[in-house]
């Protein structure tokens, strides 16, 4: 794939392309996470915070954007360090 | 697409499209139908491990090893990166209790053909850093690797859709179709497909799709939880677990009358990285319905032992968790064949946390039996009309 200055980014955190997301909705994916799977956007430091909703507005070219499952939403709600986790409940 | 095939096989996991890939390799029409995406099940929530060591010595482990040959071939064959790594395990010990059991356990694992030793912790530091120093002893068997769970289930599918299988997608099984004690098929909420043959792969959700067909299929689901961190410089040298892990896998009985509420949870490591560098920590076995949520108290168990274990893991950050459900049977081997009294059901379900392992040798058995009636190894421990 032949990257310049032309090329635009949907997820900045994994570095994943417009082309690549339009690819993974060729490939198949119809929700968020689908597109997650096939590309890895969404599953870097901000956890889709920045490109979920560009996410969403290219799935809803192809499919009723009622359909469009949201992304599922875990913990942490931000990153935390390990031995923050392992020590914390005993303060 | 007229919705009629030669099998169609219920479940887009590994062990699903694993099945497909092979059936349709041997020429044969098949549909592989799915409520949701691939790698929605046990498939999606996986840590990229793929353990021999964890195996039971005897049929189990047997499986793995023709498993193992078959992954070393199969990004070539499937066209597509599964990032294997062939880069050997760790099984960490922790107390002399442990260290007894791991004893037996390896001299039964070698008996069956594994390459496997118990070495002590200085040996076990150089083979990987950030190891805690009260650790009695460890495991290393070189046969242990790696793999990209998901790029495995997509390189499946995408391989059987070239070969010509169908793969429908967010279309879910509400039926199964049965006349004269024979399978007709399965009804969908968009409208029956039809073939000779059905094949359940639903793994944890097996039990359902076979309600519908009138059987009582002896799966649980046991759910895992596992914490991921953001990508970081090349940490974890080899896979590893602890010998809770495998204590917490076979022994779910006991877990239950212990007063530690992380031995409860069936607490044991689980560790490794991928080739971006997020490393996955689990894990948990918990008989929680198939709720897929995490839970604080899981993850604060899962990390705290993590900690104790490999305390070189301090400093780098979790940034999401993850909760699956491993299709667990009451002998912890899967169910595969045929069942009997409905002609034409096929069982293809139960590996528990094997399902990444053993998808290859699994899709391999299951055509041989559907199309040729036989297959390379006896596989008659795995009849699922064994609980009946």
């Amino acid at each position: 794939m032949a990257e310049n200055s032309e090329t635009v980014y949907i997820c900045r955190c994994e570095e994943v392309t417009r082309e690549e997301v339009e690819q993974a909705i060729r490939d198949g994916a119809t929700t968020i996470a689908g597109v997650k799977k096939r590309t890895h956007a969404g599953m870097g430091l901000c956890q889709g915070r920045t490109c979920r909703k560009l996410v969403a507005g290219m799935l809803a070219g192809s499919r009723d954007p009622a359909k469009i499952l949201p992304a599922t939403f875990r913990p942490p709600v931000r990153a935390i360090k390990i031995s923050e986790i392992a020590q914390g409940d005993e303060e | 697409m007229n919705g009629q095939a030669d099998v169609i096989v219920v479940g887009g996991g590994v062990i699903g499209t694993s099945v497909t890939y092979q059936m349709a390799r041997k020429g044969r029409k098949v549909i592989l139908v799915e409520k949701g995406d691939l790698a929605s099940g046990a498939s999606g929530s996986c840590d990229t491990n793929i353990f021999l060591q964890s195996k039971n010595p005897g049929i189990h482990l047997q499986l793995a090893l023709a498993s193992a040959e078959l992954f070393k071939s199969l990004r070539e064959e499937l066209g597509h990166d599964i990032e294997y790594h062939p880069k050997g395990g760790m099984i960490l010990i922790e107390t002399a209790d442990e260290l007894k059991v791991m004893e037996g356990f390896v001299a039964r694992q070698q008996q069956t053909g594994l390459q496997v030793e118990i070495i002590d912790r200085r040996e076990a530091s150089k083979l990987q850093r950030g190891l805690a120093e009260h650790l009695v002893a460890s495991t290393y068997s070189p046969q242990d690797g790696d793999v990209n769970p998901i790029e495995l289930n997509l390189g499946f599918a995408r391989a059987a859709h070239r070969l010509g299988a169908e793969v429908l997608l967010h279309r879910e099984v509400t039926g199964c179709l049965i006349r004269n004690g024979r399978v007709e098929g399965v009804e969908t909420a968009q409208g029956p497909l039809h073939a000779p043959a059905v094949v359940n792969a639903a793994g944890a959700w097996a039990p359902l799709i076979g309600k519908m067909a009138g059987l009582e299929l002896p799966i649980q689901p046991r759910r895992g939880q596992l914490m991921i961190t953001e990508p970081v410089a090349p940490y974890i040298a080899k896979g590893m677990l602890s010998a809770s892990y495998i204590a917490a896998k076979y022994n779910a009985d006991k877990l239950r009358e212990s007063k530690s509420r992380a031995v409860q949870l069936g607490v044991g490591l689980s560790l490794s990285q991928t080739e971006k560098g997020n490393i996955l920590i689990g894990a948990t076995r918990e008989f929680a319905g198939y709720d897929v949520r995490n839970t604080h108290e899981a993850i604060g168990a899962v990390l705290k032992n993590a900690m104790r274990l490999v305390p070189g893991l301090g400093p780098f950050h979790i940034i999401r968790t993850m909760g699956g459900l491993r299709p667990y049977t009451p002998d912890g081997l899967p169910l595969i064949g045929f069942v009997d009294g409905l002609e034409g059901y096929f069982m293809a379900a139960g590996h528990e946390g094997d399902g990444i392992a053993l998808s290859p040798v699994t899709g391999k058995i299951v055509a041989d039996l559907i199309v040729d009636g036989k297959t390379f190894m006896d596989v008659s421990a795995l009849d699922p009309n064994r609980f009946t």
